[in-house]
């Protein structure tokens, strides 16, 4: 990633993207041109094609004997051994909707998704796509087809009823439909029925899917920089509390820093792989650290 | 009690005291919304918190509230009164301050000696004070002055009369040298001005008089709060039987009056006080005021201190001129030191005799003075009873010749002897004393113009004989008690001879009388050779009320009565129960002891009228006049100055006239100068002097002055202990603590609210 798209994929500025297509593209070709290696090539022994060697290709797979031949980098592509299907599950419940900067909570999951179906497609891979809440609203089967993005981008636009999540239902829901192993990537502020959304990973898990868990929350709800006298009241809970938050705020870190461990250690437990992204960082760059950090599991 | 400078300001602020409890109900109506999807974090943390917020924003809400009022009472410049201060607050308070000038407050003493600040010096302070107090004080304060001396008469009044309308009220303030009017500065300059010529008036009043003019005062109801200043020496003397002047104080206390006394004496040293003398006494001590006759005076002088004085110095002044003093050898403690001396006149007409001793504490008792009104000749009327005279062997001669022997003793005395018609036909007033020797009888008219000489003062000696009539004297004279004669009579009778012979025992016993004192003592050969043969005897029985002042001179052998004597009205009246020629006894035959005995007797007789003239200064000095022969002009010369003040006479209910000289505030001789109808001049003298007991300086001491006060809510103070700056008088100024605590309160509101998490953060943390 180079500095200058770092610096035009600030939310702010994917959020001035009015096409959720657009800012997948803008994404992921911020994250193509700033990847030293694409870790979905696969590796193969079914040669595929010759390509121009560009700038992040790995050198081992220059092929020198052309370079002798002609003084041209050429890289050597092979066939993958099998297809990966993707399913996006994005929460479009009522919590999602919270937006302290230019992207809310939802925006910034479905620019996220939308950036990863673009990904996935761009290397062939089949992608579904899901928006939920207490049920699913919208959904789309995995398909390769580049113009499949089309479909998933969609789904995501779909109206939302803001309603409250209901985890169980809608993974166990999905591990009965899924008709093959595949990578399930939940993108959630979890905020909700916590005990179903691990209760239907593992549900999810034993069937044999690959989980990824982006769970998605905002700067304010993380840092809590209310003043002045407040009344906050409930997306999804019918509660509301006047105070003064700063008065609230230890307790209330205390208790957000409770419920992230709390995740993180469920997580772990159905070997899921957890990743906490902050709305008030680029997408691109939580998707450059998310990507980086499964190929350095795959290795 | 705090008081404040600007109570307006402090009612106007105090509802801003209300205004964080309203911003703090506003800023609930105020509060920003914001949807929220975190809400179990939240409310966990609300779950956790809640008690501890909420106790923080009450003590906030407090702190807030306690900041506002702080403000509110800065503005309205609070103020602690001192236990002087907070008695000065309030609403409209009425304060009397009553200064005590009698002389004793010139005392000088301070620490057992003699210093240089006197008693009333200190009064003067503390009055100036109060005032000064009291126009820096809140409230409408008002204040009446008046000092003791102005209420000797008219405090009295004031207090027969009964107090209850604002009217008498208004009246009562007759005297005060400041009336009852609201304290501003120009007051109090007027007060320290007025005050600052003022001395200690010559007068011994007590505080009766002011006390009861300032409950004539008060007693008008008008609502305020009343303070009465009572500003004295608190001598024993004036408070030890002060009854009436502590029932006017209870009755003040129980009407709600607060009661302060401020004892301006000074604190002796080692409890003793400097020794103060006072010259009590400067009289004649009998003989004649006549020109050319040695006439012997008395001075006493009182010794009032603890320890006895010697050799005191008397300095005598006659007419002003200087002559020769007189010392006194010893004066006991406590007690009084006489000394007799000789002054001989040269001139008829009114002198004065002055005599001082060296200054001590207290001044104005040094000096004392005396007014004699000296003639070339005292006229004595001697009413012979002897129809034909009785030439040189009648009880007139003997008696004339007894009070005027000849050129060659000369007593000022001039025996006039009329018939006893002549008590009708005579002038009786210019005689000294009025001599009836051996009276048949008296016709009524004669009986009343003797009466009314006795009882205007004048002397009458009776001489009884053969032509006296026992039934008569009894009838006319005695009449059960109630004439002039002072025993009833039985009749003559002989005394019979001793029968132990001649020189067993003399005839006549002296009593204990200041008349024949000379003779008392030692057997006198002179009185030992007196024969009684015969004598009046008293009614058989008689005795005399305990209260008729019956007293014997001279007594028989055989136990009765020679000379008695006995009050009537204001003059005195003698019986000589005996012939004065000698038909029943010897004694004017020869013996010198007639003649002293007859002149001491007819000085006696005379001293009461003599006396009279002497006056205490507050007393009025009274001229009377006879229409018929004096003009109504008279012109006072009045002490120290001879300043001249004019009176006119006045007529007087029971006839005559007068001319009256109230004010007699200075000690001294009073020269009264008026014209008869002839033309003649005639003047009189007045002497004026202090009171003597006020020189007694003797403390009455707090534990004493309580009992005699007891019901009275009263507070005790010395004049030092009212001598603080006005400020601390005047309350101590609390802004500046005020403040102080109020920049507390304001920190530790910053505090609590920083910690409550009121305050915006600091940039950038938020985000950490």
């Amino acid at each position: 990633m180079t500095p200058g798209s770092r610096q035009y994929l600030h939310p702010e500025a994917i959020a001035r993207i009015a096409r959720l297509e657009l800012r997948a593209r803008a994404v992921v070709e911020g994250v193509l041109a700033g990847l030293h290696k694409s870790p979905y090539k696969g590796q193969s022994v079914e040669f595929l094609q010759h390509r121009e060697y560009v700038r992040g290709d790995d050198l081992r797979r220059v092929d020198w004997k052309v370079w002798g031949r002609q003084d041209r980098f050429y890289v050597k592509e092979f066939e993958e051994e099998t297809n990966l299907r993707v399913t996006l599950l994005v929460d479009g419940s009522a919590s999602m909707n919270y937006a302290s900067g230019p992207l809310g909570k939802y925006d910034y999951a479905a620019t996220l998704a939308a950036s990863l179906a673009w990904l996935a497609l761009s290397h062939g891979d089949a992608v579904g796509c899901s928006v939920f809440d207490d049920k699913i609203r919208a959904s789309v089967p995995p398909r390769t087809k580049r113009s499949h993005l089309a479909s998933v981008v969609e789904v995501l636009e779909t109206p939302r009823a803001g309603r409250p999540t209901a985890f169980m239902p809608v993974l166990r829901s999905l591990a009965e439909t899924l008709p093959r192993r595949g990578l399930v990537m939940v993108i959630s502020d979890l905020l909700g029925d916590r005990d179903g959304v691990f209760q239907g990973m593992q549900l999810l898990r034993k069937r044999g899917h690959d989980l990824v868990l982006l769970h998605v929350m905002d700067d304010d709800e993380l840092d809590f920089p209310f003043e002045g006298p407040t009344r906050f009241e409930g997306l999804e809970l019918p509660d509301a509390l006047a105070c003064n938050p700063r008065s609230l705020r230890a307790g209330y870190l205390a208790a957000v820093e409770a419920f992230l461990a709390d995740v993180r250690t469920r997580a772990a437990a159905v070997r899921c792989d957890y990743s906490l992204i902050r709305t008030g960082e680029p997408v691109d760059a939580a998707l450059v650290k998310f990507l980086a950090r499964r190929a350095s599991m795959a290795v | 009690m705090p008081t404040f400078d600007f109570l307006p300001l402090l009612w106007w602020g105090l509802p801003f005291v209300a205004a964080p409890v309203i911003i703090h109900l506003i800023n609930l109506l105020r509060h920003r919304k914001v949807p929220w999807a975190a809400m179990e974090f939240l409310l966990a943390s609300q779950r956790k918190y809640r008690t501890q917020v909420l106790l923080k924003q009450l003590l906030l809400l407090l702190l807030r509230v306690a900041a506002v009022l702080g403000i509110v009472l800065a503005l309205a410049q609070p103020r602690w009164k001192s236990a002087l201060g907070r008695m000065l607050g309030g609403a409209r308070t009425e304060h009397v301050v009553l200064l005590d000038d009698s002389y004793s407050m010139g005392d000088l003493s301070a620490e057992g000696r003699i210093g240089d600040t006197r008693c009333f010096d200190r009064g003067r302070l503390v009055v100036e004070r109060i005032c000064a107090e009291l126009a820096a004080a809140q409230g409408q304060q008002e204040v009446a002055i008046g000092r003791f001396s102005a209420f000797d008469e008219k405090g009295s009044t004031a207090a027969d009369r009964p107090a209850g309308t604002a009217v008498e009220a208004q009246a009562a303030q007759q005297g005060f040298d400041i009336r009852l009017q609201p304290v501003t500065p120009r007051l109090v300059q007027e007060v320290r001005d007025d005050l600052a010529g003022r001395s200690p008036s010559a007068a011994a009043s007590g505080p009766r008089g002011a006390v009861a003019a300032a409950a004539g005062m008060l007693g008008g109801g008008t609502g305020a709060a009343n303070v009465v200043w009572l500003i004295s020496d608190f001598r024993l003397k004036d408070w030890k039987a002060a009854d009436e002047t502590a029932g006017l104080l209870r009755q003040l206390s129980d009407a709600g009056c607060e009661v302060r006394l401020v004892d301006c004496a000074a604190e002796g040293g080692n409890g003793r006080q400097p020794g103060n003398l006072t010259v009590e006494r400067l009289e004649m001590a009998g003989g004649v005021p006549a020109t050319g006759v040695l006439v012997p005076l008395e001075v006493a002088v009182r010794n009032n201190s603890d320890r006895p004085v010697r050799d005191v110095a008397v300095e005598l002044r006659e007419d002003a001129l200087g002559r020769p003093g007189v010392r006194i050898a010893e004066i006991p403690a406590g007690g009084v030191g006489t000394q007799r001396f000789d002054v001989r006149f040269t001139k008829a007409g009114p002198h004065l005799v002055e005599a001082t001793i060296p200054a001590d504490a207290v001044a104005d008792d040094n000096t004392r003075t005396m007014a004699v009104d000296v003639v070339d000749r005292v006229d004595v009327l001697l009413i012979d009873g002897d129809p034909s005279g009785g030439g040189r062997a009648g009880d007139a001669f003997y008696v004339a010749t007894a009070l005027a022997p000849g050129a060659g003793a000369p007593t000022g005395l001039r025996p006039r002897i009329e018939p006893p018609r002549s008590l009708t036909t005579l002038d009786l007033a210019p005689f000294d004393c009025i001599w009836l020797l051996d009276v048949e009888r008296l016709d009524p008219p004669e009986v009343a113009a003797l009466e009314a000489f006795a009882r205007a003062g004048g002397g009458v000696v009776f001489f009884t004989g053969p032509r006296t009539k026992a039934e008569v004297v009894n009838r006319v004279l005695h009449r059960g008690g109630e004439g002039l004669f002072p025993v009833p009579l039985a009749g003559p009778v002989d005394l019979l001879p001793d029968a132990a012979g001649a020189a067993a025992a003399p005839d006549v016993v002296v009593e204990e009388h200041p008349v024949v004192a000379v003779l008392s003592g030692q057997r006198n050969p002179l009185l030992d050779a007196v024969r009684i043969e015969r004598s009046m005897a008293v009614e058989r029985g008689f005795e005399p009320a305990s209260t008729s002042g019956l007293r014997r001179l001279l007594s028989l052998r055989s136990g009765g009565p020679l000379v008695v004597e006995r009050p009537y009205g204001d003059g005195m009246v003698v019986a000589v129960l005996s012939t004065a020629a000698p038909t029943w006894n010897n004694w004017a035959r020869g013996n010198p002891s007639w003649v002293v005995v007859m002149l001491e007797l007819e000085s006696h007789l005379a001293r009461t009228r003599r006396r009279a003239e002497s006056l205490e200064v507050g007393e009025s000095v009274s001229v009377r006049l006879d229409a018929a022969v004096d003009e109504i002009e008279v012109d006072i010369a009045v002490p120290p100055d001879g300043t001249l003040v004019h009176q006119t006479a006045v007529a007087l209910p029971a006839g005559g006239l007068e001319a009256t000289l109230a004010d007699t505030s200075v000690a001294g001789g009073y020269t009264a100068r008026w014209r008869r109808l002839d033309g003649t001049e005639r003047e009189r003298l007045f002497a004026v002097n202090v009171a003597a007991d006020e020189g007694e300086l003797e403390r009455i001491g707090r534990e004493r002055l309580d009992r005699v006060l007891a019901g009275v809510a009263f507070k005790y103070d010395r004049a030092e202990s009212l001598e603080p700056d006005t400020t601390t008088l005047a309350g101590v100024p609390l802004v500046k603590p005020l403040l102080y605590l109020l920049a507390a309160v304001l920190i530790l509101e910053q505090l609590l609210a920083y910690s409550a998490s009121y305050h915006a953060a600091a940039r950038g943390k938020s985000a950490a």
